[in-house]
């Protein structure tokens, strides 16, 4: 059985200042297997945020269900983590402090939380930075920090918001290289939300491409390269077939975007 | 695998740097000095009545005379008292309502438009309706520093707790985070800046408080000096008050900014 | 709560509450002083001061006060509008100018400035112009400060732009950093506002022959709260009034801050 099952999901959001809704995302049924790696793609505003924010516990629903491991989502839970976007950590604690938040607000009680907070800064390769203040630290450094604070809880699932969408393009696949590292050694469940088509096929098992007005979903494409993978994969045939078919899928909401930019032009 | 670490700003400035730094240091002095000379001689030179001017020289002979003084202890003290219990007070206050105004938007919706209206207001012309229900002794210049920084602790508490950063808050729920945690952990630390920012303006704001409230109508009291000086045209003696309180101003506001900065030591300049 | 707020659209909502606290407010007032819960000789009552009000009104008093004390504050932040603004664009252009300027400025920023008044008294003497000398000291330093610091912020990335154009050093200050400096000035100017009113209210106070401070002063020495509490309604209008007009001013020159390519 599937570990993950999202049955007839839609979420709705009221706008700023006034009381008008509408729908972010709209009858999505998708379920995901213990220890799968599944990135979501689509343009803007498909909802692929709100997808990730609703498994995490942290938007409420107006119709369907979340069940993770067979207990229904109602709120955040000590078996997920998220890595959201920059700026999520605590300007005013340090690399280990931040790190430990997690754990402080899981009330842990398992021996010693800075033994342990240190395990996984280790883990990210930041040991020697574990005094630094976040504005010390590089942007690629500050994720680093946020994927230790998330692995720290050992969470069943990892739910990542655009974790590198504020990194530049070397670093963003050195991070992705990393990331997978991490991820063979113990094949936590995850969830990766990226607008990057390179990154969403290098890292999955699967990818689930989303469509917007309202957000649902268009088609989910499996990727079956090896693993571990390496980067002479980005060159691969099979890898430019994937990237051919996600590009299809996302042309259509791109010439939507680009009338849009003109239009405000 | 590499990491690069941003490196801090480079410490030690360039020598143009420091140049400029010199030169700037030199002309406000210099700036000042030729002030003092001006003061100290155009009445001399017949240019100005000295009897509305005194001189710089006449100032600090009077002031070595005057500081050491009982009485001026005394005025100093009772100050003094007046300005740190209004002030006291103000943070007081200020402080836990503006924590609670700043969680409660609604309380926000129907507290936001009187306050506004208070706060656009000079504080100060409530002074002689507050002598009129506290008297003219303590009471009332207390209630007068009060009026004056309590407003400011207030709304800049709480404009730091609308402004914490959302972002952190969800990422804080998102590991099971209570409300309780939330206030504690991550509105309370992100709000202390500008916390201080709305002590420092009032310390500002309390001084003057104290100085015409003790002015307008008191018995002692270092403004109560500024107005006999002032009216029996003493400018000597009127002056070593109005410096001293000016620079009592001036450590208290600088001390409060030391302390803002210290505080948000963990954030870069912007 | 949660269903009384629902009740009204939230567009409604700041100015629909904001009323209803203010009228709260009164009617409190004046449900305490009839119930004889507060004393009205202390806190005189809402329907007194309407009253109190309009007799001011008719004879002539209320205007004529408003009326001196307006043209006290324009001449005194006008005038310190003119000097602020003119002394922070020589300073911008000449750095040793800033320089020359800087130990006076802090030092009016963190002086109470009220205990110079006896000063001001014995040079011009008591009445109108103490009052306007007041309100400019209150008022100019932020201005000053303020549009010094717009010109001296000007987005480096637009300097460096003009500069590859072929910009002078007169085109930067000109068409970048003085166009630039505008919000802030507003800025200056709002707080100017602020500061401008508390220098009239404060030398009226003390010693003046007409204007809305004098007359708290005045009703004040004769116990009358009532009259009082006219002239503090009219000062918290004043203070209300010109803060919302430089707020609206404000708002106008909002968009030069956004940054067009963020």
């Amino acid at each position: 059985m599937a570990q993950i099952v999202i049955e007839d999901l839609a979420i709705e959001y009221k706008k700023p200042n006034s009381d008008a809704r509408f729908m972010a995302v709209e009858g999505i049924s998708y379920s995901i297997e213990k220890g799968a790696f599944v990135t979501i793609v689509g343009a803007s505003g498909c909802g692929k945020s709100s997808l990730l924010m609703a498994l995490a516990g942290l938007i409420p629903l107006a119709r369907g269900s979340v069940t993770i491991d067979g207990k229904t989502v109602i709120g955040p839970g000590s078996d997920r983590a998220v890595v959201f976007q920059d700026a999520s950590l605590l300007p005013w604690r340090s690399v280990l402090g931040n790190v430990s938040f997690g754990l402080e607000m899981q009330r842990y009680g398992g021996g010693d939380l800075k033994e342990r907070a240190m395990h996984y800064i280790d883990k990210v390769g930041l040991t020697r930075f574990a005094d630094y203040h976040p504005h010390q630290l590089s942007g690629g450094m500050r994720q680093r920090v946020n994927i230790a604070r998330a692995l720290a809880v050992d969470p069943e699932v990892l739910l990542m918001d655009e974790p590198f969408g504020a990194l530049d393009a070397q670093t963003r696949e050195v991070m992705g290289d990393d990331l997978l590292d991490i991820w063979e050694r113990d094949k936590k469940t995850a969830l990766f939300v990226t607008h990057s088509i390179d990154e969403a096929i290098f890292l999955a098992d699967e990818v689930l491409v989303m469509g917007k007005d309202p957000g649902h979903v268009k088609d989910i494409v499996k990727i079956d390269l090896p693993r571990p993978r390496t980067n002479d994969m980005y060159d691969s045939e099979q890898f430019n077939e994937y990237r051919k078919i996600l590009r299809n899928h996302l042309a259509k909401d791109m010439a939507d975007m680009r009338m849009q930019t003109v239009a405000e032009a | 695998m590499t990491i690069a670490l941003d490196k801090p700003v480079a410490a030690s400035a360039s020598l143009r740097e420091r140049f400029e730094k010199n030169r700037r240091t030199a002309i406000s002095t210099l700036s000042v000095i030729v002030f003092l000379l001006a003061w100290q001689f155009l009445p001399m030179l017949g240019a100005v009545d000295i009897r509305l001017t005194s001189t710089p020289l006449r100032v600090l002979k009077t002031a070595m005379e005057l500081v050491p003084t009982a009485d001026f202890a005394n005025d100093l003290r009772i100050s003094g008292v007046e300005f740190l219990a209004g002030m006291a007070l103000a943070i007081a206050v200020g402080i836990p309502l503006g924590l609670i105004l700043g969680t409660s938007r609604t309380a926000r919706l129907f507290i936001d438009p009187p306050l506004m209206a208070i706060y656009a207001t000079p504080r100060l012309a409530l002074l002689p309706i507050i002598i009129v229900w506290l008297g003219i002794g303590l009471a009332s210049k207390i209630a007068v520093v009060f009026l004056g920084a309590v407003f400011y602790v207030l709304i800049n508490t709480m404009a730091g707790v609308t402004d914490t950063d959302q972002r952190l808050v969800r990422a804080a729920k998102s590991f099971g985070a209570t409300r309780l945690d939330i206030f504690i952990r991550i509105i309370l630390p992100s709000a202390l800046p500008a916390v201080m920012i709305g002590i420092r303006l009032g310390i500002g704001r309390g001084v003057l408080g104290v100085i015409v409230g003790e002015m307008f109508s008191s018995e002692a009291g270092l403004g109560n000096k500024i107005m006999t000086y002032g009216e029996a045209v003493r400018i000597d003696h009127l002056l070593v008050y109005t410096l001293f309180v000016s620079l009592c101003g001036y450590l208290m506001t600088t001390g409060a900014r030391l302390i803002e900065e210290r505080l948000r030591s963990w954030r870069p300049q912007a | 709560m949660k269903g009384l707020l629902s009740l009204v659209p939230a567009r409604w909502r700041p100015l629909v509450f904001g009323t209803t606290s203010f009228l709260a407010i009164f009617v409190f007032w004046e449900i305490a002083v009839m119930s004889g819960w507060a004393n009205v000789f202390f806190f005189s009552q809402p329907s007194k001061i309407a009253v109190a009000a309009a007799a001011q009104i008719a004879n002539g008093e209320l205007p004529w006060n408003l009326w001196v004390s307006v043209m006290e504050f324009l001449a005194g932040f006008g005038l310190a509008a003119i000097v602020g603004i003119s002394a922070a664009i020589i300073a911008g252009w000449f750095r040793d100018v800033e320089y020359v300027l800087d130990p006076f400025v802090w030092f009016t920023y963190s002086a109470p400035l009220a205990a110079f008044y006896p000063l001001f008294v014995a040079w011009l003497g008591l009445g109108l112009p103490t009052v306007i000398a007041m309100t400019f000291l209150f008022a100019v330093t932020p201005i000053y400060a303020n549009t010094l610091a717009g010109l001296r912020n000007a987005d480096p990335d637009l300097l460096r732009a003009a500069r590859s154009f072929g910009a002078t050093q007169s085109d930067l200050f000109l068409k970048v950093a003085l166009p630039a400096s505008v919000p802030l000035l507003v800025a200056g100017l709002r707080l100017g506002v602020g500061r401008a009113l508390t220098g009239v209210i404060v030398a009226e106070l003390f010693g003046a022959t007409a204007g809305v401070g004098y007359s708290i002063s005045y009703y004040g020495q004769q116990l009358q709260t009532t009259n009082m509490f006219v002239s503090l309604l009219v000062i918290v209008l004043m203070g209300v009034i010109l803060t919302q007009l430089l707020a609206a001013l404000e708002a106008q020159t909002e968009g030069w801050r956004v940054d067009p390519n963020g």
